[in-house]
């Protein structure tokens, strides 16, 4: 059991009917089956807490499902075969995972160490690692940061920097857990083009979002979830995006209604009232 | 899901405050609770001290040697310091360490306040009660009268020893905030990892030291907000303590969801237990001075020690 | 109860880091059978806590400073040998950063703080929450009480180092080197601030994480506490206090046994004839039948407690103990035996005996 070669299958990763509870009792994933194809960007819809988050730790191995199966490239993934040393090297380097809070990504003394990390833990040669992560501090632009603390900088920094951790393995699929939250609007921009560029090279892009305005752009193909905790759709972004009464349903707008002068009037609004 | 229809305000809100000054002044100013004004300053100033680098992006004498020559030099100095019983050998010492702060662009007044600020003024308090003859027994030079019958007063030994105390503890404590304030803490932990201290170790420290970062952060923010909270004479103490509890049943359960996901973190990007660090630099001829140096100092004054003895 | 550079001498140094290297290369081979990689970050949450715990320490005359420490805590989250390693890697930081403990008194520090606490407070835990369930709220007040125990323990062995130092180091016309502080003084010094005030912190900071975790946080309190059943839902057969209870308490008993020696002067009534203050009691001879029967045991084992010609007074006093509790366990058990014989003799004729395990 090895991922040294992956077969030529389009399907990357594949959760077959899984189930989470957190603590023993929370429900998080109620039966969920989902596919991931090479080089799709794929993104999960749904409101705070319907699951979004648990279910992109379960595909990057952070957690494990209580009932049903994880597949990657091939084979399945569960705790105890992720104890096999190349096993675990294998699937690790080629999936990527950029956290929400960028915190909590960020751990090492300095930027240059912690873009070091994860090919050290790859066991790559110093001198490989070195070359890759100039390379990395230069393709986003954090070369003047390489050796200040990064629990230090600005949120947007921290954001490249924890991108910078994770593409500096060059992982086959990244996967965002909400990528655009409280980033400002310039950074916002900066990182829809980086996602688009770095999908345009053949990455595959799972992400989980909320934020309707950028997810044409990001998303090739979209899932839904609804509040008790399973996927009820599936589409393209446009066809998603006009279908009001289901993201009511599943609470992703709310209807919104305001005067103007004396006339009422009612029109649908999304999580961050840009729709 | 049904529209749900807007809740009514509440009347409380849409007033202005009963409770404020009629005048619409912002009022008097509530004396913060000395706990509170401590504990939210303390861990500022724990802050500071503790994560600010500027002192090891100078360029001094000491930012330019090798952290690991400087830590294994400072073990040997402080051998020598404690081998010393005289009092002359120590204060030789100390005045070392002032000269290599100064040298490394340390502001002498704040290497002084540093060092002295805290530690051997407890110290201080510890041994006065040394000085006394019925602690220290020996020749008194000031007596201070007599208790049932017995002399009472200060010795020489006991003045001495406190002396020799007071002396020992501040010529460490400068020899090793020297060290520790010369170097930025990624050399730092590479150093003691070099010097054999086992990986676990390092990785605990290097995990707690930004784990206090965020704490004395969250500690001072949780202490700002409840202040914004607080409006009139709040000298309700129980309250304070139920508060200080919570607070740290709270700080707990979000240190520990920080660190669940940290850990996370780290095991995505193959994280398995070893810690890999970066290739160490090559001791070059100024390490090797200031080692030779810091033997050079150390037998000296274990030299001149046994002859003043 | 850091100990600063200047208090100990380089060989007490010496030795108590001597002492603590094998504990900690124990502890970080063994820290890895509990605190598997996921909880790592758990552990050094352990360390920044105990960090910020120490950093409230007042001052104490003749001893050093008092202050609570939380190892217990962390032995009884992830077991005593991380808490050797968190509490070994907070007192590090501490002493790079506040000069808060010496340098080369590291590793008298670790002993104290770092290994004589979390072991002797876990070891009291262990016996106290035998039997109990996860969520009773017993087994918090015990975890205070572990604190407390284990607290003053490692108080009484840093008293006991720096007590030690007058005696052994000084100058030729009797000037201390180092500690001036001799066992009489350091001991009572550093006691009474533990057993009072720093001793209460410690006690009320392990019960309350331990409660608090009982309520909003159990799988964290599981982690050390693989196979202990949640509830008290089931019945339970009648708890009964075993032996080991009764030979914990003992050997502590045996051990505190030379505190009697800093009290000067003799209990009341102990006194042999020769030592006997006749003025206080206006006698002017010593009575007859005392002098009579004064050496009746002359040939007693340990004559005085003491079997070195009073130059260990202590571990006379220790020695003492422990063969006397061994002699009386041994008159005890034989006495049981010979009961047991004649009981059984007796009652031959009954059916089934009640046998209940200890």
């Amino acid at each position: 059991m090895s991922f040294v070669e992956s077969p030529p299958a389009t399907e990357l990763l594949t959760l077959d009917d899984v189930h989470y509870r957190y603590l023993d009792r929370f429900v998080a994933l109620d039966g969920v089956s989902l596919s991931v194809d090479r080089g799709e960007k794929l993104a999960l819809l749904g409101a705070n807490g319907c699951g979004k988050s648990t279910l992109l730790k379960i595909l990057d191995g952070l957690l494990f499902p209580d009932t049903g199966t994880f597949h990657a490239f091939g084979s399945e993934v569960t705790e105890r075969s992720l104890e096999d040393e190349q096993l675990s090297r294998g699937f690790r380097s080629r999936v990527g995972f950029v956290f929400q809070n960028s915190d909590a990504q960020v751990f090492s003394p300095t930027v240059r160490d912690e873009i070091a990390f994860g090919p050290l833990n790859m066991g790559l040669e110093p001198d490989e690692v070195e070359r890759r992560i100039g390379d990395t501090l230069a393709m986003l632009s954090i070369e003047d940061l390489a050796d200040r603390a990064p629990y230090q900088l600005s949120g947007g920094q921290k954001k490249r920097v924890a991108i910078a951790s994770v593409l500096v393995m060059n992982p086959e699929v990244l996967i965002f857990d909400e990528p655009t939250a409280s980033l400002d609007p310039r950074t916002q921009e900066w990182l829809v083009e980086l996602i688009v560029d770095l999908n345009r090279v053949g990455k595959t892009i799972v992400l989980a979002t909320h934020d309707l305005a950028t997810l044409d752009a990001l998303a090739d193909r979209c899932v839904v979830f609804s509040e008790e905790h399973t996927l009820v759709a599936e589409g393209t972004p446009e066809e998603l995006l006009g279908d009001t009464a289901l993201l009511r349903s599943v609470n992703l707008v709310h209807e919104h209604t305001h005067a103007h002068h004396s006339v009422f009037h009612r029109h649908e609004h999304g999580a961050d009232h840009h729709a | 899901m049904t529209d749900a229809s807007p809740t009514a305000t509440p009347d409380w809100l849409i007033r202005p405050e009963l409770g404020l000054c009629p005048c619409g002044c912002i009022g008097k100013r509530a004396k913060a609770d000395f706990v509170e004004k401590t504990i939210g300053s303390a861990s500022n100033l724990m802050r500071q001290s503790m994560f600010s680098d500027d002192v090891s992006a100078r360029d001094g004498l000491l930012q330019r040697v090798d952290a690991r020559v400087k830590l294994v030099g400072l073990l040997a100095l402080l051998v020598s310091s404690a081998l010393a019983h005289s009092p002359v050998v120590l204060i030789g010492l100390y005045s070392l360490s002032l000269g290599l702060a100064s040298a490394s662009r340390l502001s002498l007044r704040f290497f002084v306040a540093r060092v002295w600020l805290f530690i051997p003024i407890f110290t201080g308090i510890v041994v006065l009660p040394a000085t006394f003859s019925f602690i220290t027994h020996g020749h008194i030079v000031v007596p201070l009268g007599s208790w049932f019958g017995t002399r009472v007063g200060l010795t020489q030994q006991g003045l001495t020893a406190a002396g020799l105390i007071v002396l020992r503890v501040a010529t460490s404590i400068s020899l090793v905030v020297l060290v520790t304030i010369t170097t930025s803490w990624p050399r730092l932990l590479a150093a003691l990892r070099a010097l054999l201290v086992p990986r676990m170790f390092i990785l605990v420290i290097g995990m707690a030291y930004r784990y206090l970062f965020h704490l004395l952060g969250s500690v001072s923010d949780m202490f700002t907000a409840r202040k914004a909270r607080t409006v009139g004479s709040d000298a309700n103490t129980k309250r304070d303590r139920a508060f200080v509890a919570a607070s740290a049943g709270a700080l707990f359960g979000r240190a520990h969801a920080l660190s669940e996901e940290v850990h996370m973190a780290m095991v995505s990007r193959g994280y398995r237990g070893n810690v890999g660090t970066l290739a160490s630099a090559r001791l070059r001829a100024t390490d090797f001075a200031f080692g030779a140096g810091a033997l050079l100092v150390t037998l000296t004054a274990i030299g001149v020690d046994h002859v003043v003895r | 109860m850091h100990i600063p550079d200047g208090y100990l001498s380089p060989e007490t140094c010496g030795v108590m880091g001597a002492a603590m290297v094998p504990a900690w290369m124990t502890a970080g081979r063994h820290v890895r059978k509990v605190v598997t990689s996921r909880y790592v970050p758990l552990l050094a949450l352990g360390a920044a806590y105990s960090f910020l715990v120490m950093m409230f320490n007042v001052p104490v005359p003749d001893g050093t400073t008092a202050h609570a420490v939380g190892a217990v805590l962390i032995a009884i989250l992830l077991g005593p040998w991380a808490a050797v390693v968190a509490v070994s890697c907070a007192l590090g930081i501490q002493a790079l950063f506040f000069g808060d403990g010496g340098v080369l008194a590291f590793g008298a520090n670790c002993f104290n703080m770092a290994f004589v606490m979390p072991m002797v407070g876990y070891a009291v835990y262990k016996i106290g929450t035998r039997n109990l369930s996860l969520t009773a709220p017993r087994r918090a007040v015990v975890a205070g009480v572990a604190g407390y125990v284990g607290l003053n323990a490692a108080a009484l062995c840093a008293a006991t180092e720096i007590g030690l130092q007058p005696s052994l180091f000084h100058t030729a016309n009797g000037t201390p080197l180092y500690s001036p502080f001799h066992l009489s003084q350091s001991i009572p010094a550093m006691a009474l601030a533990h057993l009072t005030v720093a001793g209460t912190v410690e006690l009320v900071l392990t019960a309350g994480v331990i409660a608090y975790l009982q309520r909003a946080n159990l799988p964290v309190l599981r982690i050390n506490h693989p196979g202990v059943r949640e509830d008290d839902s089931t019945a339970m057969a009648p708890r009964r206090l075993g032996w080991r209870w009764g030979a914990a308490s003992l050997g502590l008993a045996a051990l505190l046994t030379p505190v009697g020696l800093l009290a000067s002067g003799s209990a009341f009534g102990e006194d042999s004839p020769e030592h006997l203050n006749l003025h206080k009691y206006h006698l002017q001879t010593v009575p007859n039948g005392l002098a009579h029967y004064a050496g009746f045991w002359h040939h007693a084992l340990f004559n005085g407690y003491d079997f070195s010609n009073d130059r260990h007074p202590a571990l006379g006093y220790i020695a003492s103990a422990f063969v006397g509790m061994a002699a009386i366990t041994v008159v005890v058990f034989a006495v049981l035996a010979l009961v047991g014989v004649v009981r059984r003799r007796h009652s031959s004729s009954d059916s089934a005996v009640d046998s209940v395990r200890a």
